[in-house]
């Protein structure tokens, strides 16, 4: 029983994982970065649909707003994506590697503090003017609550389900399904392929290789603004810092699975899910429990990082540094 | 696409006025260093309680002085421009200057509107000063740029190159006091704007590289200058601890910052979780202290106690650097950030309730007292000469000695065998493997080296911040660190004491807008990587890592070997 | 098979066998790069390796100075089998240059030879940052060194010059220097003369022949055959991954394989450049 608890805990996890991890694999894929901001889209995703919220539907909690506030998510995820990609990224493409890598940190705690300062104060600099009525992003926010999703569950068998669980699986079988048909069937999917092969070469076939990339950052930045809602419906709130830890642990599932490999970022992210439900579950002692999953979590990556950086399914470049 | 030859038309147009405006950009910087000048004579506000007094004429105060600084500036590059150096660009100074004063002006008349009821109690000083900024500007865009010829450097005597670096420095000293005793935000933030201008302005005219070649020349008697304005600092501060405690963090920050250089600048390694070992050194002084909530029994004297810091920070340095066998560039960043999280939490969970208890959790080990050597104690006032130095100045000194230890160390393994090691794997790591460099030894010996000296910098701050808490050590701390470094210059000591004060300095003085700190900070980054991402004061070779093509760093990095040859 | 006397050119060849490599083999995945090639070197002897592009020197090269790690086969050098790691085959006496040039570019000329003295000095961490007289006796040795270095391959005037600036020629000049530095028993050239003019050649042809002078066993995969033909006391012709005729230069250039290899060697596999990146 409490088994089957912790494989729904861990399935719930892992389809975080892999709706965030995706965005770290494709990006690489496509140009060697490590996009270490990418969990800060996640957290933007989930800002964006409780603004979204607030401003449209403030109180109502039908289930048909649920559809609305992903869209909003998804713009406010995507727009600050390529923003990202074309103000920060592009023009290091040719850089060290150091530089990158720098930039994605300092990324980070821009967004972080854009939005911790920014969102109950959208002017900013000016004065405590707040139409919007926006609740202070500094503490814990709470989501809006959904009909017939928020705390509700099904009971099978003795084995808590929740809706919201359901809600983040289905969103990552119809995300993986969606993806599978972009990458295998469309052209600009065919295209991504070619350019994760030989960027040069598919420059010279009259692929555009810059708009590939932002069509990466696109699919990376959607995914990762579903997860937000997801996540938020989830753990019924939200705040800024939740972008760091969840982005740390989707970009480990992204190594696990083998990086650059997108079926390999949902495998891994489901295995990491798994993984650390098992070991809140099950690690006996003084070092069990939850206290002590993150450093788990940590030292899943590290023990990946190093003894496996080609992951599960092997990935494109293991790491060429 | 669009942008590329919207710049291209810029540069046709920029083109076009320079054959046609050329030859007057001297005069126009003549002109509009003298109206900068003059305009600090004039009232900028006629409301007297505005960043400082600047309402009467004739009797320069604060921003005032400041703009006919950068007055100053621009007519010193003009007359520059007119007598053609072969080694000075004074162009570019000036646009740097120019534009450094139109933001000046910009911000200031911006202050006096926010703090004032508006623009309306703006005087004709900052207007007249705006026009003399533009004529500055338009001076500097109208001269074509100049390939510096660093061959024509002007040889002095040594005796005049060290008579330069000691003015320098005791102007240094001057400045920083000067600055430290601002209790105007506004103006302090304007002062800031007018130092960062002039030094942009120098550094891009070509003095810089000049300057530094002099440095280069002279390198023990600077480096004795520079210890003894240090010394000097706190003799300044009349006994008051408001800023020898901000100097405290700042050599505590710089300290580490330099350990981490060796990892990042020297090494080559990307470290995430550094301040795990500054945590790692904090804590056995703690744990060792004679606190009431030290978990641990033994009380040994503090050089022991030093030691014990350094040791047990270098064992965590070889465990984190264990994986560079293994892994590198991204993916070992990723690691050591790991690695740091994995300290801080565990520092959390030690507390008795969930692990062993070494820690006390959350609530850290407070209480730790002030060190005392050979009855020397560093909580009492001293007075020395007639000054009065408190607490502060006591780990100052302290502390000072501690960045002497670590700038020598780092110095010397970057100048030796091993120094040559490093820079050899960070340039082609399978080739230097290729020539017998021991790439995994090294590698571990630069996080060992690194980790022992934050450790030993760590077991210092235990008992300077009387506390030590898990939250001071989290992943954002280690992000400073390694901006200190980025901002400051890889592999330079200068370069990173320069990060550290502008990082721990900034904050302090600029309280109102402390809110937004992290952000600017964020920001900054990204700026940096941007457009100089080899930092303030790089080192030459650094600098040709990140600029690969350039053939004026090569010919000045050549023409500096050479020099350094004779 | 084997190894042929010598008397090209009346050099005197020492008994000595320095190098002795059997059944090397290399596979990447599927394909079989090298296929249990056998060498023998001796104490000053200078030994050629030719064959079309692709067919495998390099990675022989590779696989005897442990950057690769042969699927099959041992190296041993003086008759002590070889670690397949680079740091320590250059310590037991073995140094190698690159195809492409790989010299460390924003390094002075004398600072990369400097690095080649690395594995034959000690200074640790605590000598250099106390600065002993022992530091700065072996400081001292090891400039010197390197100094005398660059002379001998006719640099002696270009010490302070960022590697990155020098002439092509010199960059392949200064990656022999270098590797003399490691004071190795058995040096390995890849294509040393890539690039260069005949004169330049003819120099380090020149130069060649003076470091085995001073003892040295040397190895050398060159395409231009005149320069091996003349250089070399024994040449292994290696096609597609295994050895198709070893003998003196007179056998190999007379023999109908060796040219049919050649002219007919167009459908080998692809550039050998590919390998090293890998």
């Amino acid at each position: 029983m409490e088994f089957a608890q912790q494989l729904v805990n861990g399935l719930t996890l892992g389809s975080l994982y892999a709706l965030i991890a995706v965005g770290y694999t494709v990006v690489y894929g496509i140009i060697q970065l490590i996009n270490f901001a990418h969990g800060e889209i996640f957290m933007i995703g989930a800002f964006g649909a409780l603004s979204t919220w607030l401003l449209f539907f403030d109180g109502q909690t039908s289930i048909w707003v649920l559809p609305v506030m992903i869209v909003g998510a998804v713009a406010c995820s995507v727009l600050v994506a390529v923003l990202m990609e074309r103000i920060a990224y592009r023009p290091l493409r040719k850089a060290p590697r150091l530089a990158p890598l720098i930039t994605a940190i300092g990324i980070s705690v821009f967004l972080q503090e854009l939005v911790r300062i920014g969102y109950n104060d959208p002017t900013l600099f000016l004065s405590d003017w707040n139409p919007f009525g926006f609740p202070s992003a500094a503490q814990k926010v709470p989501f809006p609550q959904i009909d017939h999703i928020s705390n509700e569950f099904w009971n099978v068998g003795g084995v808590i389900i929740q809706r919201s669980t359901v809600f983040t699986i289905g969103a990552l079988l119809i995300c993986a399904a969606g993806l599978f048909y972009f990458v295998s069937r469309t052209k600009t999917g065919r295209a991504m392929q070619a350019v994760s092969q030989d960027p040069d070469t598919a420059r010279l076939m009259g692929i555009n290789v810059d708009r590939i990339i932002v069509v990466a950052f696109v699919i990376g930045a959607t995914l990762a603004a579903i997860a937000g809602v997801a996540q938020g419906l989830q753990v019924t709130n939200i705040n800024f810092k939740m972008g760091f830890l969840a982005g740390l642990k989707a970009f480990t599932a992204a190594v696990l699975g083998g990086i650059g490999n997108v079926w390999g970022a949902v495998l891994g992210g489901l295995t990491l899910g798994l993984v650390e439900a098992m070991a809140v579950g099950f690690i006996p002692g003084t070092f069990g429990g939850s206290p002590w999953k993150d450093v788990w979590a940590f030292a899943i990556l590290i023990i990946v990082l190093v003894f496996r950086p080609q992951g599960l399914l092997g990935a494109k470049v293991v790491d060429r540094a | 696409m669009s942008t590329s030859t919207l710049s291209e038309r810029r540069d046709d147009v920029l083109h076009a006025l320079r054959e046609k405006y050329g030859p007057l950009a001297p005069f126009l910087a003549i002109a509009g260093g003298a109206v900068l000048v003059v305009s600090g004579l004039l009232s900028w506000s006629h409301i007297d309680r505005v960043l400082q007094n600047i309402s009467v004429r004739f009797w320069p105060a604060g921003i005032q002085i400041y703009a006919m600084v950068l007055g100053v500036v621009a007519l010193v590059l003009g007359v520059l421009l007119l007598r053609k150096t072969p080694w000075l660009d004074p162009g570019r100074g000036l646009r740097a200057t120019g534009t450094a004063a139109v933001v000046f002006v910009a911000m200031a008349l911006l202050a006096i509107g926010v703090t004032t009821d508006g623009l309306i109690n703006a005087n004709e000083g900052g207007w007249v000063a705006l026009v003399g900024a533009v004529l500055v500007v338009a001076a500097g865009y109208l001269t074509a740029p100049v390939d510096l010829d660093v061959h024509a450097w002007p040889r002095l005597s040594s005796t005049l190159e060290i008579v330069i670096i000691v003015v320098a420095l005791a102007a240094l000293l001057f400045l920083t006091a000067y600055t430290l005793d601002m209790d105007d935000s506004w103006t302090f933030f304007l002062l800031i704007l007018t130092i960062l201008g002039v030094v942009v302005a120098l550094l891009t005219a070509g003095f810089g590289e000049y300057i530094g070649f002099i440095g280069q020349n002279n390198r023990r008697p600077l480096v004795l200058a520079a210890f003894l304005v240090a010394f000097l600092f706190p003799f300044t501060q009349g006994g008051s601890s408001a800023n020898m405690s901000i100097a405290v963090q700042i050599l505590i920050f710089a300290a580490t910052a330099l350990g981490l250089n060796i990892v990042v600048g020297l090494a080559g390694l990307l470290d995430l979780g550094y301040i795990a070992f500054l945590g790692t050194g904090a804590y056995v002084g703690a744990m060792l202290s004679n606190s009431a909530f030290a978990t641990v029994g033994w009380k040994p004297p503090f050089f022991v106690v030093m030691l014990c810091g350094m040791v047990v920070a270098s064992i965590f340095g070889l465990v984190i650097g264990s994986p560079t066998l293994r892994v590198s560039g991204d993916y070992l960043a990723i690691v050591t950030l790991g690695f740091g999280e994995i300290f801080r939490l565990a520092m959390f969970n030690l507390d008795g309730n969930t692990g062993p208890d070494l820690t006390n959790g959350p609530n850290g080990i407070p209480g730790i007292p002030d060190l005392n050597f050979f009855g020397f104690d560093f909580g009492e006032t001293h007075t020395l000469a007639g000054v009065p130095l408190g607490r502060f100045s006591n780990y100052y000194f302290l502390l000072l000695l501690l960045i002497g230890v670590v700038i020598l160390v780092f110095a010397r393994l970057n100048d030796s065998r091993i120094g040559r090691g490093w820079v050899a794997i960070r340039e082609d790591e399978r080739a230097a493997e290729a020539m017998g460099v021991n790439v995994f030894g090294l590698k571990l010996l630069a996080f060992a080296v690194g980790a022992s000296l934050a450790g030993l910098a760590g077991t210092i701050k235990a008992h300077q911040d009387t506390s030590v808490t898990p939250d001071q050590y989290i992943f954002l701390e280690s992000a400073f660190l390694l901006a200190a470094v980025v901002l400051g210059g890889m592999g330079t000591v200068a370069g990173v004491l320069v990060g550290a004060t502008i990082l721990k300095l900034l904050p302090e003085k600029l309280r109102e807008v402390n809110e937004y700190r992290l952000m600017a900070f964020g920001l900054l980054l990204v700026l940096m990587m941007r457009f100089r991402p080899e930092g303030l004061v790089p080192s030459k070779r650094r600098q040709l890592e990140f600029h690969e093509e350039d053939e004026h760093l090569v010919d000045l990095a050549q023409t500096e070997h050479l020099e350094e040859a004779k | 098979m084997t190894v042929t006397e010598t008397e090209n050119q009346g050099h005197h060849v020492g008994d000595k066998v320095v190098l002795e490599a059997s059944d090397v083999t290399m596979r990447f995945g599927g394909l079989t790069a090298v296929d249990t090639v056998s060498m023998q070197v001796r104490e000053g002897e200078i030994v050629g390796l030719i064959g079309p592009n692709g067919a495998g020197k390099t990675t022989f090269f590779n696989c005897l100075t442990g950057l690769y790690i042969p699927t099959e086969g041992r190296v041993t050098l003086n008759g002590a089998q070889l670690p397949p790691k680079p740091l320590k085959v250059v310590r037991a006496g073995m140094a190698r240059t690159f195809q492409n040039i790989r010299l460390f570019a924003n390094m002075t000329a004398l600072e990369n030879v400097m690095v080649g003295r690395y594995c034959r000095t000690s200074s640790m961490a605590l000598t250099s940052i106390l600065r002993g007289p022992k530091f700065r006796r072996e400081e001292k040795a090891t400039r010197a060194r390197a100094q005398e270095l660059l002379e001998y391959v006719g640099l002696g005037r270009s010490t302070e010059v960022l590697a990155r600036n020098l002439p092509y020629g010199d960059q392949r000049r200064l990656e022999i220097a270098r590797a003399l530095a490691t004071d190795p028993q058995l040096l390995l050239l890849d294509e040393p003369t890539a690039g260069m003019n005949p004169r330049e050649t003819e120099e380090t042809m020149q130069l060649i022949f003076k470091i085995r002078e001073s003892g040295l066993a040397v190895v050398v995969i060159e395409h231009d055959m005149r320069f091996i033909f003349t250089l070399c006391d024994r040449v292994l012709c290696l096609v597609r991954g295994s050895v198709l005729v070893e003998g003196t230069p007179a056998e190999v250039q007379s023999d109908p394989r060796v040219i049919e290899a050649y002219i007919g060697g167009d459908d080998t596999d692809e550039d050998e450049d590919e390998e090293e990146h890998a």
